[in-house]
């Protein structure tokens, strides 16, 4: 180290773990006080804090699928205003300017503290968080649909606050176009108040730590996150390794979706690279760039240490390469709803399934690889007031070189918690009736892969549903001769009659239909044991 | 006559008694007997000479938090709602760690072959959508008595709203001779899972702790009466702790917070932290007049909703190891040299530099005075162990050391931070309580750091959990689930609160508590309509009093309020305490002698005020000697048997007349 450097490994994790502790509270703030059960009770959110030139320093683990994806958000917002004033708030959704997916609103406000006078700016708080519902062509704003415009109301970057200054018919502007105006009113709130306490929090640390020393730390943490990754990656014996997997359909037409990856390690740097998969399709499980990149860089983010940090050098030795106008790098109008719950969770499974070939002893089989999800809306007759109701359902996880997969969690880019039934029951004229694991649907091996759920809803009153889920047709793989997951079955009684239901299908529940929705095993690891001749 | 009272608390290394006989408190240690903690409780007693003629023993166990740590309760079976046996191992769906490929879940206590259904179900207003169905009732007590279980879990949908159907399978099930544990009786809240979850955790010690209580109980004389701690910081019965053994799961962490409540308002500060450093961890907690709750508890992964001391830990003590990652950065912990091999100081074989050993190589332990003089430090071996840190660091074992209390400090202090920051509490107004083996050793630096004006060392550091104990007040908690909106609410709440009051007094009558003894407390979990995390909110009469407080909780947790926003009252909750006679904090004689002697004199660093290493030429008192109005300059050291305090060169302190140490940061010049 040189002379002049006041940064010392001691010092270093003293901010580290300043930071890390930072970025959890700001988390509890919006998870405790927030209203839509997506962001209170499953935790679809992360906080995230950038420097100056909008680089990531460090971000709390919420949920993956907002890994390394919110410093787009931050340069768009740089780049559509030229200044920023204390108490600016920037809101944006837009998935071509900065956002993932319609529901997920990130919320951006500039961090400035007082020196000798002057407010200075000296980085970003940044949070973003799955809203129930933004409006569009079906409650809970995960439509079946080909376009974004029917997807929900499209933000780019605005300046909600302006200096301080809320602006009032924007937000009614907003909220006149959702279907639950005062949950979103009530979310926004905690986001806003999230950023606040960073912002405070940010201005503490300054204060204890001087500016300019802060800011050299903050250097050498970045470079210090670099390191730990690469000392990763150096681990994965060099090659180029190709996998691919298909997404069952795109919900317009029967139609498999391929996903193609070839991973090239060299020495510390990766490469992801999706040339060849398919072209961009008319139903809305696109994705933009920025979730391609989340889902590589989650798959990196298994390899390294369990406490590495999470900041601007963490991803650094890792590229992604996806291109421009196939469904992982979708251009505009295309819908992308789906492509942050479904596609992620595919291309996640490509990405280990290239993995695998270099890291056999490491990698485990493909989880459920779908999320489940279940949107629906109507009028609650307790209240007379719109109901919207959006929530994913776990399966198995892949089991591994080390020990049986779990049942009934969240595999991959989420890890959201469930509407408790008697909460649910509370909430919404709808009734679980059945809600268990999924006997034997994990695939047999050396390891089991974890089963699947079961969860069947009755429907009291006339319900708007759309169903989005995968791996109805195309089974969890299994790995190391282990057997895939059984894959997951949709299903409705309707007047005693039960019938099989597509992956993905909006329809109109009539009061006491059920809905069964059963989903996949993971996939086995290991040739079973006491392997049985079938032979 | 006085009455002989003594507070026990069963620790994993030593078993602390504390005898509270006439206004004196007297201390005692044994070694603790971990295959039968009794003996070492019946060898203690009688090493006091008390055990035929004390009165009453307030125990504070770790019978049960053993239990489950371990997976050594009862075979234990569990029934509910057809089409919901799971729900105790789905659990709220998350997996524990987001990056791992190879992550466990907790094994649930119960296996599925255990869970068994009964056809029934109830809607959300308590009314039945499906009667009971005896026939699978009896088919499920079958499956359970062929298998075998002693004691049976009943957790059925909704059974908060309308408990018939969770009493006719809790009757029959007794029939049987199964020992019960039932979700309304337990915790009648919504939310099934974690209800689920607290009932069979019941169930899974609850006769574990009644054969142990029995077991006790007949070596003790028949005229002595046995109390037993909660995770509340009260006691209850040793007949109440049979049937609700899930409220004894923390007694002893919940203990010390009581003790360290009792000897900070001795002082006269109502505000504190209690900061408890052992071997691996570090226990810290707020007390904002009294300790801080909560119900969102977990013990070894399984959450129990019932009310609980609210302690924060950290994976950060005397036995915290250093080491450097691959990204070069040094940490401290959370893995530990435990008590074997245990600090390289130990010389015992470990050989890593631990926060002990950093603290010998400061010079703020000394080797010889160590567990009054029970045990000798090995001074060199402390030195090597921290050299390896500082050829990494090159630099001298002095900087390396003051490096690794840097850090592990910085992990405490975020352990604090959580519990007052982030709770909308500022730790500049509190007073910073430090006892555990290592508490005081660090309390100074700590509180610096977090600008804590003062720092609190009682006369007995090591056995604030057995004096907790002796200071309990007994206490029953009632809860719940309502679930209206505020406006809707008033007379419901007024009406459930009566029966809880009744039930309340009730209860503390059996207990033994006279009736001007008692003391009601009325709460309501109160959030905005839509939101599903409830803030508790003290409620007198009018629940529109129990609204104005509740937007201005929200207000300072959350940093926002919204006063147009609906209030929704969902639990309402009361508490029943019948206060126990503490003992008048002893005022001591201040010494006529104004002159102090040190013991010794010794080289010992700190950081200066650049940050640089800086040795002082420092006196070492012994703790025995400091009497009340007596005042030390910084830099010093404090011995007594088992703790050190540490009194830092910009710091100041003095013996106020409870005999409490209390220091404080000099005014800046």
């Amino acid at each position: 180290m040189s002379e002049t450097t006041h940064v010392t490994p001691i010092s270093l994790e003293i901010l580290r773990s300043a930071l890390t502790a930072l970025a959890e509270e700001i988390g509890t703030v919006l998870m405790l006080s927030s209203y839509s059960p997506n962001i209170k009770e499953r935790r679809d959110f992360s906080c995230a804090l950038f420097d100056i030139q909008g680089r990531l320093i460090a971000q709390a683990a919420h949920i993956p699928v907002h890994l390394g994806a919110m410093p787009d958000s931050v340069a768009a917002a740089l780049a559509s205003f030229d200044s920023f004033a204390p108490g600016d708030l920037i809101a944006l959704n837009d998935p071509f300017l900065g956002g993932s997916h319609l529901p997920d609103i990130t919320l951006i406000s500039p961090i400035f503290v007082e020196l000798a006078g002057d407010e200075r700016l000296i980085g970003f708080a940044a949070n973003r968080a799955h809203h129930s519902d933004v409006g569009g062509m079906s409650p809970g704003s995960m439509p079946l649909a080909s376009e974004i415009y029917q997807e929900g109301l499209i933000i780019p970057p605005i300046k909600l606050w302006d200096a301080g200054q809320l602006n009032q018919p924007l937000l009614a502007l907003l909220l006149r176009n959702v279907r639950t105006p005062e949950e979103r009113r009530g979310d926004l709130t905690a986001q806003v108040a999230a950023n606040r306490t960073a912002i405070r929090r940010m201005q503490e640390l300054v204060e204890r730590w001087s500016l300019p020393i802060l800011e050299e730390h903050v250097e050498a943490l970045i470079a210090y996150a670099q390191r730990i990754t690469r000392a990763s990656i150096e681990k994965i014996p060099d090659g180029t390794y190709s996998f691919e997997d298909y997404l069952d359909d795109d919900g317009m037409s029967a139609e498999a979706v391929k996903i193609a990856v070839r991973v090239t390690v060299y020495e510390s740097d990766l490469t992801v690279d999706f040339s060849g998969s398919s072209p961009q399709v008319r139903g809305n499980i696109n994705t933009v760039a920025a979730i391609a990149r989340s889902a590589a860089y989650y798959a990196v983010r298994c390899l390294l240490p369990e406490d590495a940090p999470m900041n601007h050098g963490t991803f650094a030795p890792v590229t992604v390469i996806a291109p421009e106008g196939t469904v992982v790098n979708a251009r505009p109008p295309a819908g992308v709803a789906q492509g942050n719950v479904e596609t992620s969770q595919r291309i996640t499974d490509t990405i280990f399934g290239a993995l695998a070939q270099a890291l056999p002893e490491l990698i485990a089989a493909a989880g459920q690889g779908t999320m489940n999800n279940l949107t629906a809306g109507g009028i609650d007759p307790r209240s007379q007031q719109p109901f919207a109701y959006y929530e994913t359902m776990g399966g198995g996880m892949g089991a591994g070189p080390e020990c049986d997969g779990m049942s009934g969690v969240h595999v991959h880019m989420s890890n959201t918690l469930n509407t408790p039934v008697e909460a649910f029951e509370y909430a919404y004229p709808m009734r679980i009736t059945r809600y268990q694991l999924r006997d034997d649907s994990g695939g047999h091996g050396l390891h089991r892969g974890g089963d699947g759920l079961i969860r069947e809803i009755s429907f009291e009153v006339p319900t708007d549903v759309t169903l989005l889920s995968e791996r109805r047709r195309f089974v969890p793989y299994g790995l190391q001769g282990g057997e895939p997951g059984q894959r997951g079955e949709n299903r409705l009684i309707h007047d005693g009659q039960e019938s099989s239901l597509p992956g993905k299908i909006h329809f109109r529940a009539a009061p006491g239909d059920r809905l069964s929705i059963a989903s996949p095993g993971g996939g086995g690891w290991g040739k079973p044991a006491t392997l049985i001749d079938k032979d | 006559m006085s009455y002989v009272l003594v507070g026990v608390d069963t620790g994993g290394t030593f078993t602390d008694l504390v005898l509270l006989y006439a206004g004196t408190f007297k201390v005692h240690k044994v070694l603790s007997t971990p295959e039968d903690p009794s003996q070492a409780i019946l060898q203690g007693l009688g090493e006091l000479g008390i055990l035929q003629t004390f009165d009453v023993l307030v125990h504070g166990s770790t019978v049960a938090t053993n239990a489950v740590l371990e997976h050594k309760g009862v075979a234990t079976g569990l029934i509910t709602t057809a089409g919901f046996r799971d729900i105790l191992e789905i659990g709220r769906q998350a997996r524990p760690k987001l990056y791992s490929l190879q992550a466990q879940k907790v094994e649930p206590l119960v296996p599925r072959e255990l869970r068994v259904e009964v056809i029934e179900r109830l809607n959300e207003r308590g009314e039945v959508l499906l009667e009971l169905d005896e026939a699978s009732l009896t088919a499920a007590l079958e499956r359970l008595q062929s298998a075998a279980v002693e004691a049976v879990a009943i957790s059925l949908l909704f059974s908060f709203t309308n408990p018939a159907h969770e009493q006719r399978v809790a009757e029959l099930a007794q029939q049987a001779g199964f020992y019960t544990s039932v979700s309304s009786q337990i915790l009648p809240e919504f939310r099934e899972y974690e209800r689920t979850s607290t009932t069979v955790l019941n169930a899974y010690i609850g006769p574990l702790i009644a054969r142990y209580l029995e077991r006790l109980e007949q070596e003790l004389p028949s005229h002595t009466t046995l109390r037993i701690m909660q995770s509340n910081g009260g006691s209850i019965s040793s007949g109440t702790a049979r049937s609700e053994a899930a409220r004894t799961l923390l007694s002893g962490p919940a203990a010390g917070v009581v003790g360290a409540v009792y000897v900070a308002q001795a002082s006269g500060f109502e505000q504190a932290i209690s900061f408890d450093i052992g071997g691996t961890s570090t226990d810290v907690a707020l007390i904002n007049g009294a300790a801080t709750e909560t119900t969102d508890g977990m013990v070894g992964g399984y959450p129990s909703k019932l009310p609980m001391i609210d302690i924060h830990t950290v994976g950060a003590g005397g036995g915290s190891i250093a080491w450097f990652d691959t990204g070069g950065a040094l940490r401290v912990g959370p893995r530990s040299a435990g008590a074997s091999p245990g600090p390289a100081a130990y010389g015992l074989g470990g050989h890593e530099a631990t926060v002990t050993d950093a603290n010998v190589v400061l010079g703020r332990l000394i080797p010889e005075a160590f567990l009054g003089g029970a045990m000798t430090l090995d001074l060199q071996a402390a030195h090597l162990a921290v050299q390896l840190i500082a050829t990494r660091l090159q630099t001298t074992p002095e900087e390396a050391a003051l490096g690794i209390i840097r850090v592990v400090n910085a992990n405490m202090e975020g352990a604090i931070r959580v519990i007052s920051v982030e709770r909308g509490c500022d730790p500049r107004s509190f007073t910073l309580v430090a006892f555990g083996g290592a508490g005081p050793l660090h309390a100074c630096e700590l509180a610096a750091a977090l600008r804590i004006p003062r720092v609190l060392v009682p006369t007995v550091p090591g056995v604030l959990s057995a004096l907790g104990t002796l200071v309990a007040d007994t206490l029953k908690d009632y809860v719940r689930t309502v679930m209206l909106t505020s406006e809707q609410a008033q007379e419901v709440v007024t009406t459930v609160l009566q029966d809880l009051e009744q039930q309340g007094r009730q209860d503390l009558q059996a207990e033994g508590i006279a009736a001007e003894d008692v003391r009601i407390e009325r709460y309501l979990d109160l959030r905005y309509v839509g939101q599903s995390y409830e803030l508790r909110i003290p409620f007198v009469q009018k629940i529109e009093q129990a609204v104005r407080d509740f937007h201005a909780a929200h207000e300072q947790r959350f940093g926002y309020n919204d006063p147009a926003e609906r209030v929704q009252v969902v639990n309402v909750r009361l508490k029943a305490r019948g206060l126990t006679h503490k003992p008048e904090p002893q005022h001591q004689q201040a010494s006529t002698d104004q002159r102090l002697i040190p013991l010794s004199q010794r080289q010992v660093v700190f950081a200066g005020s650049t940050g640089a290493v800086a040795t002082y030429e420092t006196p070492v008192y012994e703790r025995a000697n400091l009497v009340a109005e007596t005042t030390l300059a910084g830099p010093a050291i404090i011995v007594q048997y088992d703790t050190t305090t540490v009194l830092p060169p910009d710091w100041q302190g003095y013996v106020d007349q409870v005999g409490n140490l209390i220091l404080e940061r000099r005014e800046e010049q």
